[in-house]
């Protein structure tokens, strides 16, 4: 058995002094002040078969301030471009529509879906918020946001506040936000249920610009369950009032017999939405595995109820890598004033909209991600598809119009890189 | 439906924060503690998500505040 | 006292000769008592198979307990979350991990730091994977020596250099074991301290089983005097020691020992080569600034074996050496 070093003995007090102090915490104070900021970035691709495409980089920063004061800044810019349903129905001869812009028109070919391909825009948003501690059990969280597009401009800020009790088994939440959005559309807030006009001459407009405001609040209970478990429910209400129109949505004007179109109108929405929704979470660790289970349901006064299911499955493989599969399921029923098409010579409704986004629809989405460290930070991969089906024959339709596909169906495909440095 | 649901999940809540007997002690906390335990683990792809429901559906919130903040609904 | 100056016996430190390996259960005795001496509070409890004891300069009774009882909790949670005995805490999982990545707490990724550092400035000496060997040495004052062979055998299964450490998982070679018993009890005083010191501004000493630190001297400036059971020590089994502040820590060997062929076997096993450490004092004690450094020390001290002295004279501390 030999002992290196029988001579001269390194002095390694020094070092070891530094280690110790490290572990008991004792320098930490110091260092917390000198928190490096932590980034985390993101980029989606999204593309929707023949419409949306959009990329949507995102990085966010964090830093600790000592004593549990955090500091979080958020950076998202949105590239959109692509075609979206203008929300007249497809009829069985070509349709021609002027821009939002009113200096320009496109041809539609028969039987096709009508999509306005004017929808490409750039947004910029930047959000930010503060967290920290107000008292033992308590703690503060407060934010503002702010985004802007060339036609859409929104303000906001929030408060919350989280308390923790049974040993940090339960903790209660709430929270407030307040948003104020600005909309300026291309071309002017069109007239409620104005004709279209073909470009060149005046067109039908109230306003160059038009406001919202809402009002969210936030209830919600954390509870741990066993050493496995832990569960969340939320509370939450919403009230907005002010521009909910989309100034860039027709209705189609039908004949009652035949089906075929005479016209377009603007379409008109309430200026008041009271929204309310309950959500459930669940996530349960398996032996490696992790199970996320969620559900929420949602209604409103304009007659939108939702239901949402979540599923995620994280199955460990190990080392930091992991591969979740991911299921969610879609289902609402359509808003009152929702229409397919107008009928010409009927009484005008109070509101209408023939905006797809508020018909009663099913969405299904399947995503697969896969996650990995690279060099100790977190990285992943996730690919998702959507599919949006609703009625494409209701039974509603008149004329020529039995034979189109009233739904225009949704099939996106998403691709998310995410990282952390 | 609706007052069903509203009844059923408030119980839920009543009978968590009843339940005083439901936790843990803090040394049992190993695979709570977990980031992949969180209940928003990945908020970037949480904001994605609930950006792009947002935008193609008549719903949102629940989570997390229900606003928008684009121009997209 | 406290037994040897090999990293992973420090929890099982006051077995007697031939006695084994006793798990501690979790039925141990979980009580605390106090006593009013002459002018301060002493706390006791058992932990870390250890008498504990927690000396308070404070005449109020009811915080006398209420920090009695922080401490025990605060030291009957370090040896829940990491003994080497129980089934249901980080160690075990990482010990049954079979090779695969374990992802580790923010405190035991501290330790786990420390004990590379510890590797590290020792050049391998201070090993918290050493803790194998104790299934061929078994130090109970028979003459079963292992052979040659039996020890080079479990040398690959020795070397925190063969995990892999990258925060916050931590992989462990199959057939290889961690053993948290060389840092947990020093680690466990400072801890109680800094966590007593948060509650009281009282002159106090934390003494687990000899291994102590002392939160500053007394209000008339007098040092403490602390006992300490010193079993090696056939003529005096009781030592005093007096201490002002800073901390104390002690490895010593409690006479085990394998007797063959004339050659007496010390316990103080070297994790490079296997085989015990020639010339190691009977014990060392060690001051330092906080007990988990001075436990440091003193165990390296004990495994230079006739160099200890020249050792820790290197080192610039405080020290007294019984051969």
């Amino acid at each position: 058995m030999q002992l290196k070093k029988k001579h001269k003995k390194k002095a390694i007090r020094g070092a070891l002094t530094t280690a110790s102090c490290t572990l008991l915490g004792l320098s930490n104070v110091a260092q917390a002040e000198n928190a490096p900021w932590q980034f985390d970035a993101g980029v989606l691709y999204y593309s929707e078969t023949d419409r949306v495409q959009a990329i949507e980089p995102v990085v966010t920063g964090k830093k600790d301030f000592g004593d549990d004061r955090w500091l979080n800044l958020k950076l998202v810019v949105d590239l959109l471009t692509g075609a979206s349903p203008n929300g007249a129905t497809p009829t069985n001869t070509p349709q021609t529509f002027t821009r939002p812009s009113g200096k320009g028109s496109y041809t539609i070919d028969a039987n096709e879906t009508p999509l306005d391909d004017t929808f490409r825009d750039t947004r910029v948003a930047v959000s930010g918020s503060w967290d920290q501690p107000l008292g033992d059990q308590l703690k503060g969280s407060f934010g503002a946001n702010f985004s802007t597009e060339h036609d859409f401009l929104s303000l906001g800020a929030s408060a919350s506040l989280a308390y923790d009790m049974n040993k940090r088994n339960t903790t209660l939440s709430a929270g407030v936000s307040f948003e104020s959005d600005t909309i300026k559309p291309e071309g002017g807030v069109p007239t409620p249920f104005a004709s279209m006009v073909p470009a060149g001459s005046a067109q039908p407009r109230d306003a160059s610009d038009d406001t919202r405001t809402l009002v969210d609040l936030l209830f919600g209970v954390t509870q741990v369950i066993n050493r496995n478990m832990v569960m969340q429910v939320n509370y939450g209400i919403s009230t907005s009032s002010g521009y909910h129109t989309d100034p860039y949505k027709i209705l189609s004007v039908v004949d009652g017999s035949t089906g075929a179109t005479t016209d377009y109108v603007y379409e008109h929405r309430p200026d008041s939405r009271n929204k309310q929704s309950l959500y459930w979470q669940m996530k349960y660790h398996l032996t490696e595995d992790i199970i996320d289970l969620s559900y929420r349901y949602l209604w409103d006064d304009w007659g939108v109820t939702s239901h949402t299911l979540d599923a995620t499955y994280r199955w460990d493989l190990g080392g930091a890598k992991y591969l979740e599969p991911h299921v969610r399921y879609y289902q609402q029923s359509a808003a009152d004033f929702y229409r397919v098409f107008l009928i010409d010579g009927a009484p005008l409704p109070a509101e209408a909209s023939a905006d797809y986004r508020l018909a009663e629809f099913t969405g299904i989405t399947l995503g697969l991600k896969y996650g990995t460290q690279i060099k100790g930070h977190d990285t992943s991969v996730r690919l998702e598809y959507l599919s949006q089906t609703g009625d494409s024959s209701p039974s509603e339709a008149i004329g020529v119009l039995q034979d189109q596909d009233l739904y225009p169906d949704l099939k996106a495909l998403m691709l998310q890189f995410r990282y952390t440095f | 439906m609706r007052s069903f649901m509203t009844a059923a999940l408030l119980s839920c809540v009543a009978l968590l924060t009843g339940c005083a007997n439901l936790g843990v002690e803090p040394w049992e906390r190993d695979l709570l503690a977990k980031p992949a335990m969180a209940l928003n683990p990945d908020p970037i792809q949480s904001a994605y998500d609930d950006h792009i429901y947002f935008s193609k559906e008549a719903s949102s919130g629940g989570r997390s505040f229900a606003g928008g903040g684009c121009g997209c609904n | 006292m406290r037994s040897p100056a090999k990293a992973g016996e420090r929890f099982g430190s006051r077995r007697r000769i031939g006695s084994s390996e006793k798990p501690v259960t979790s039925h141990a005795s979980q009580s605390i008592n106090i006593e009013h001496r002459a002018d301060y509070w002493l706390g006791r409890f058992q932990a870390m198979a250890s008498p504990c004891e927690i000396l308070l300069e404070i005449d109020d009774a009811k915080l006398a307990r209420r920090l009695t009882q922080l401490a025990a909790d605060e030291a009957w949670r370090i040896e829940r979350s990491f003994s080497r005995y129980r089934d249901d805490n980080i160690i075990h999982r990482i010990n049954h991990s079979h090779g695969q990545p374990v992802q580790v707490d923010v405190e035991t990724a501290q330790l786990l730091d420390f004990a590379y550092q510890c590797y590290e400035l020792s050049e391998g000496l201070f090993d918290i994977t050493s803790g194998v060997l104790r299934k061929i040495w078994k130090f109970d004052g028979s003459d079963r020596v292992p052979d040659a062979k039996q020890v080079k055998a479990m040398l690959p299964h020795i070397g925190l250099n063969k995990a892999r450490w990258q925060a916050p998982y931590f992989t462990l070679p199959e057939g290889m074991e961690i053993d948290l018993g060389g840092i947990a009890k020093e680690y466990a005083v400072d801890r109680t301290l800094l966590l007593l010191q948060q509650q009281s501004n009282a002159s106090m000493v934390v003494n687990y089983g000899g291994d102590m630190h002392c939160s500053g001297p007394r209000a008339n400036g007098q040092p403490w005097t602390v006992g300490i059971e010193d079993p090696s020590r056939e003529d005096h089994p009781l030592r005093l020691l007096q201490i002002r502040h800073g901390a104390l820590a002690t490895s010593g060997d409690a006479r085990r020992y394998l007797m063959k062929n004339g050659k007496r076997y010390s316990h103080i096993l070297n994790p490079k080569t296997g085989w015990p450490v020639e010339h190691a004092p009977r014990s060392v004690t060690v001051a330092g600034a906080s007990c988990t450094e001075a436990g440091i020390l003193s165990t390296l001290a004990m495994l230079q074996g006739k160099e200890a002295e020249a050792f820790l004279d290197a080192q610039g501390v405080q020290y007294w050496c019984v051969r």
